[in-house]
């Protein structure tokens, strides 16, 4: 772009213009959100770097409200000079539409109560990570991983993933938020010769918000050689119900088939099969979930939600009872109810007592799930079907791996055959779950 | 379905999950989401994005330039470098509860710049076409070699290539109002077609690609890629019970593909499939024949061998197939092809993107494996020609093998024959989405419609199942093939590898598959 010298805004600034010209243009309310994120990825294989990936992006999102009509879009181009077309441009999107009375930027009244709480999500260290640094890290993750996987490598990717995000957002009604935080993750993915012409892939990412909280190199790259062990020899079993157990790391596969439907979208457009299931009963007592954005240096922490409403602490499902849906301030006007954040933060189940170990020797012969391939879950019946890739255990001993095998059930039935929940919630992920043990499963193979 | 959905709410948790080779039809799920790519007319309005030397005209981009920044990407060594521009705009509009409410749009502007040295990669981009900030995302790319300067070439030619998806003159993009009575007109004959219908849902994606490949041995190439789907997703209730499903139409079209008799077939697809589902039974579980339908179920290829044979995974020794090319890995009637000619289709390329020309290449020839999927790594990796499948999903991202339109050529059986033979088994209608495992083999693909096949007729429908396979296990246990083969021709369907989307498309003839496990939950013999 042949640019001439503009002055650099600031976010907040450069957000104030945006909106005072969008106005100017015509519209009766807009949001602004301007966000900058600076990436760096290094990969390596065969011990030598086999990618290096740095830059750095932005973008600026307008909303436009213009007489009952919508238009949302997006550029990367900051400048002034530009950016008078782009809003022009957006407001006639928006004028073509067809009128829709519910969409409107929120009452400011819900802007209020946000709490100021330090979430931690910037890595104070996050600036003094060097070049050498993160080739240092790959290196160690592969080394770990080559040294374990021993004889059994045909092949093992290591990788560095780290970014600074910072965002900002400002309605023309009231509300401003900003947000800054890092993200450090680590890993890598082994390749293994199995029997004939399997060649099984395992592997183990690990991403945080502080580079410190990682756990040590050794074991990521050691944890993703013993991950692809757990694939050799994987087979089917004949088709069976017995009982289940989701990892912890995981389980969220399944359990999203559950939690989005309590979207104000899917229950306003009639998809939700759990529309009129609220304060009933639908899964096993142990079955609590909450939505916690409070959470120091959590992947789902928050401060505002989507809308700009303030983030709370909440209790989606209640001992097994559905006691919040997810309603954001636009399916909540279309519903007529009372917003409740369609954003959801970090989802915690409280963990149980006991390890899967000790759950696994009492269980008799069971199924411990370790991966997925394929699957879906339809949201208007809450049917869903997955493929699964795990362990098979018989009184607390090991028997075989499988694979090539799905499980499949309806929601409604499902998560009240959840018997126990272990002790081991998953720290590195928005959905911080314990492994989960279900009962009678039709598990089909052969 | 949510499968989306399911991305969109716990992408940091899964990450990696959606790293894995998956295929989603984004244009069966219900608005939001994904669909929000974008938009717009953009910075500038070009009169005309069809006139050649777009960048330079637009933003000043020269052969000296690119000189400049080539040999930035190659002072510190290297086997080539290249330099991909793009301009993308797109947007999409929405119908919901009878009204065309929702406007989505997005520009996406920028540069990616490749050093390539063996098989390493240095990669910057950046969204500021300045010469500043050019040089530096060259200057990054260049530390993956700490050597000597190569020397670039001294003159560039204009690569000459076929049109896979010609346009008018003047096209510009599907401008804002004329998708509007297309959307009202699939709202309107969806409800007119049964009072069963209480929800329609449609959409009208478009986007245009404008993108320039320069590379460091002197080849430049310039594309303009229309894409777009028009969709309608529809619930329809009875007796309290609810079913969805839905149907989209698009490729790589300007707007006079999209006439009545698409509005028709969408709107006829998305009712008459919601309507059969209220008759569906619990399917079955375990190891049955599985009779394909034409079409869409091509996505089992996709999964099955497409992704085993990109030949990323191949000199990584990775994928399962890696040690059978030229070994017999079907019945002699079975001929597989990557295809980035077919006219229109969502996974045509004129060029790809890294500089080569569009081709066709057949994976699998009478039963015998005889081509991987090559970028121009992997070809010199092999000493063999690149193959047009280095592919990317935008700037940000450097190109690795990908697939294009992915088919099997028809059989000489009926499909009535097929599903006699099949006896009893499964047949799919319509599938939503896939995965594979590459090393293993093992792949999974979602059915969202079916039938059961009992003494070797049609019966009741099924819906909402996983079925599971190997690959080369799946290859050998196709028995019989008819002569239908039917491309797909929806616009919505992307394929993610290593976190980026591209548009594919495939096709496939009614086929016989022996055994593939169905994950249903009726253990066998519950159905009498």
């Amino acid at each position: 772009m042949k640019t001439g010298k503009e002055k650099q805004l600031s976010f907040s600034e450069l957000a104030d213009w945006v909106i005072d010209q969008t106005l100017k243009a015509g519209a009766n309310d807009c949001r602004v959100s301007l966000s900058k994120r600076r990436l760096v990825n290094i990969n390596y294989r065969d011990r030598k770097p086999e990618v290096i990936k740095e830059a750095t992006t932005k973008n600026l999102n307008l909303e436009v409200f213009i007489n009952k009509r919508y238009a949302n879009q997006s550029t990367p181009d900051f400048r002034q000079s530009t950016l008078a077309g782009f809003i022009k441009d957006v407001i006639e999107s928006a004028k073509i539409m067809e009128e829709d009375p519910f969409r409107t930027l929120p009452d400011p009244k819900y802007y209020e109560g946000r709490s100021t709480v330090d979430l931690q999500l910037t890595d104070p260290d996050y600036g003094s990570l060097t070049p050498e640094d993160r080739h240092k890290m790959v290196k160690t993750v592969e080394n770990a991983c080559l040294e374990k996987g021993g004889d059994k490598v045909i092949s093992v990717e290591a990788s560095e993933y780290d970014e600074n995000y910072e965002e900002f957002i400002k309605t023309s009604n009231g509300f401003e938020g900003s947000v800054q935080n890092t993200y450090c993750e680590a890993g890598a993915s082994m390749t293994a010769q199995d029997e004939g012409d399997r060649r099984p892939q395992g592997y183990n990412y690990i991403g945080c918000r502080y580079r410190s909280d990682l756990p040590s190199l050794e074991e990521v790259g050691t944890t993703a050689a013993v991950r692809t062990f757990d694939l050799m020899g994987g087979k089917k079993i004949a088709t069976t119900k017995i009982p289940i157990i989701l990892e912890n790391r995981g389980a969220a596969r399944v359990l999203s088939g559950l939690v989005n439907p309590l979207s104000g979208n899917a229950i306003q457009q009639k998809r939700s099969f759990l529309a009129d299931k609220k304060g009933q009963s639908i899964a096993s007592k142990l079955f609590t979930i909450t939505d916690d954005p409070f959470i120091p240096r959590g992947l789902g922490s928050m401060h505002y939600d989507g809308d700009g409403f303030p983030a709370r602490k909440r209790d989606i499902f209640k001992e097994g009872v559905v006691n919040e849906f997810l309603v954001d301030w636009y399916y909540s006007r279309k519903l007529g109810w009372e917003p409740t954040s369609g954003s959801v933060s970090n989802i915690i189940i409280p963990p149980g007592t006991r390890s899967v170990e000790e759950i696994i020797r009492d269980l008799g012969r069971c199924i411990f799930i370790t991966g997925y391939i394929g699957g879906n879950s339809n949201s208007t019946t809450g049917d869903f079907s997955v493929g699964i890739i795990g362990k098979l255990y018989e009184k607390g001993q090991f028997v075989q791996n499988v694979a090539e095998m799905n499980i499949a059930d309806n929601h409604l039935n499902f998560w009240k055959k959840l018997v126990e929940v272990a002790n081991d919630p998953w720290k590195y992920s928005q959905a911080i779950l314990p492994s989960l043990v279900f009962e009678d499963v039709v598990v089909s193979g052969i | 379905l949510t499968g989306v959905t399911y991305c969109h709410t716990f992408d940091i948790l899964n990450k990696k999950i959606m790293q894995r080779r998956t295929f989603i039809r984004n244009s069966t799920l219900a608005g939001g989401a994904l669909l929000i790519l974008p938009a717009l007319k953009a910075c500038k309005s070009p009169e005309s994005l069809l006139t050649g030397n777009y960048f330079l005209r637009e933003f000043g981009i020269d052969e000296t330039l690119c000189h400049k920044l080539l040999a930035k990407a190659l002072s510190k060594g290297g086997d080539f470098a290249d330099l991909y521009f793009e301009y993308t705009v797109s947007n999409y509009l929405g119908l919901e509860d009878g009204k065309v409410n929702q406007s989505y749009g997005d520009i996406s502007l920028g540069v990616g710049i490749r050093t390539v040295k063996g098989d390493q990669v240095g990669y910057g981009f950046t969204q500021d076409l300045t010469e500043e900030s050019m040089m530096s995302a060259a200057a990054t790319a260049a530390t993956i070699c700490d050597m000597n300067a190569t020397a670039t070439g001294s003159s560039f030619n204009l690569l000459k290539t076929a049109d896979y998806y010609p346009l008018p003159p003047d096209f510009n993009g599907i401008p804002g109002t004329s998708k509007l009575p297309f959307l009202q007109s699939v709202n309107e004959k969806c409800f007119a077609m049964s009072p069963e219908i209480i929800k329609v849902n449609a959409g009208f994606q478009n986007g245009t690609k404008r993108i320039l490949i320069v590379t460091s041995d002197g080849t430049i190439a310039e594309d303009l890629i229309p894409s777009g789907y028009l969709y309608a997703s529809v619930v329809a209730e009875r007796k309290g019970k609810r079913e969805q499903s839905g149907w989209d139409l698009g490729g790589r079209h300007d707007l006079s593909f999209y006439t009545d008799r698409v509005v028709d077939e969408i709107a006829g697809k998305s009712v008459n499939n919601a309507l059969k589902l209220f008759d569906a039974i619990q399917p079955p579980a375990g190891e049955m024949p599985v009779v394909l339908g034409p079409g869409v179920t091509g996505v089992l290829l996709h999964e099955a061998i497409g992704h085993g044979m990109e030949a990323d995974f191949n000199r990584k020794k990775t994928s399962t197939y890696c040690t059978m090319m030229g070994k017999k890995v079907a019945e002699p009637f079975v001929n597989i092809i990557d295809d980035g000619t077919n006219m229109n289709l969502n996974g045509s390329v004129n060029v790809d993107d890294e500089g080569t020309p569009g081709k066709k290449t057949v994976l699998v020839e009478n039963g015998i494996l005889t081509s991987y999927l090559h970028d121009r790594i992997s070809a010199k990796y092999y000493g063999v020609e690149p193959t047009g499948n280095g592919r990317r999903q935008d700037f940000q991202n450097y190109p690795i093998p990908r697939m294009r339109n992915t088919y099997m050529l028809g059989g000489e059986a009926t499909p009535e024959d097929i599903i006699k033979q099949a006896g009893n088994g499964i047949y799919v209608e319509n599938v939503s989405n896939g995965q594979v495992k590459i090393g293993e083999g093992d792949f999974a693909f979602y059915v969202s419609q079916g039938r059961m096949i009992e003494k070797g007729k049609l019966t009741a429908p099924i819906k909402d199942v996983n079925i599971m396979g190997n690959g080369p296990k799946m290859l050998s246990n196709i028995i019989t093939a008819a002569n239908d083969l039917e491309m797909y021709q929806g616009g919505g369907g992307y394929c993610g590898k290593d976190g980026q989307a591209v548009q594919v498309s495939f096709g496939m003839p009614t086929c016989l598959v022996k055994s593939l496990t169905v994950g249903g939950t009726q253990q066998k013999g519950g159905r009498s």
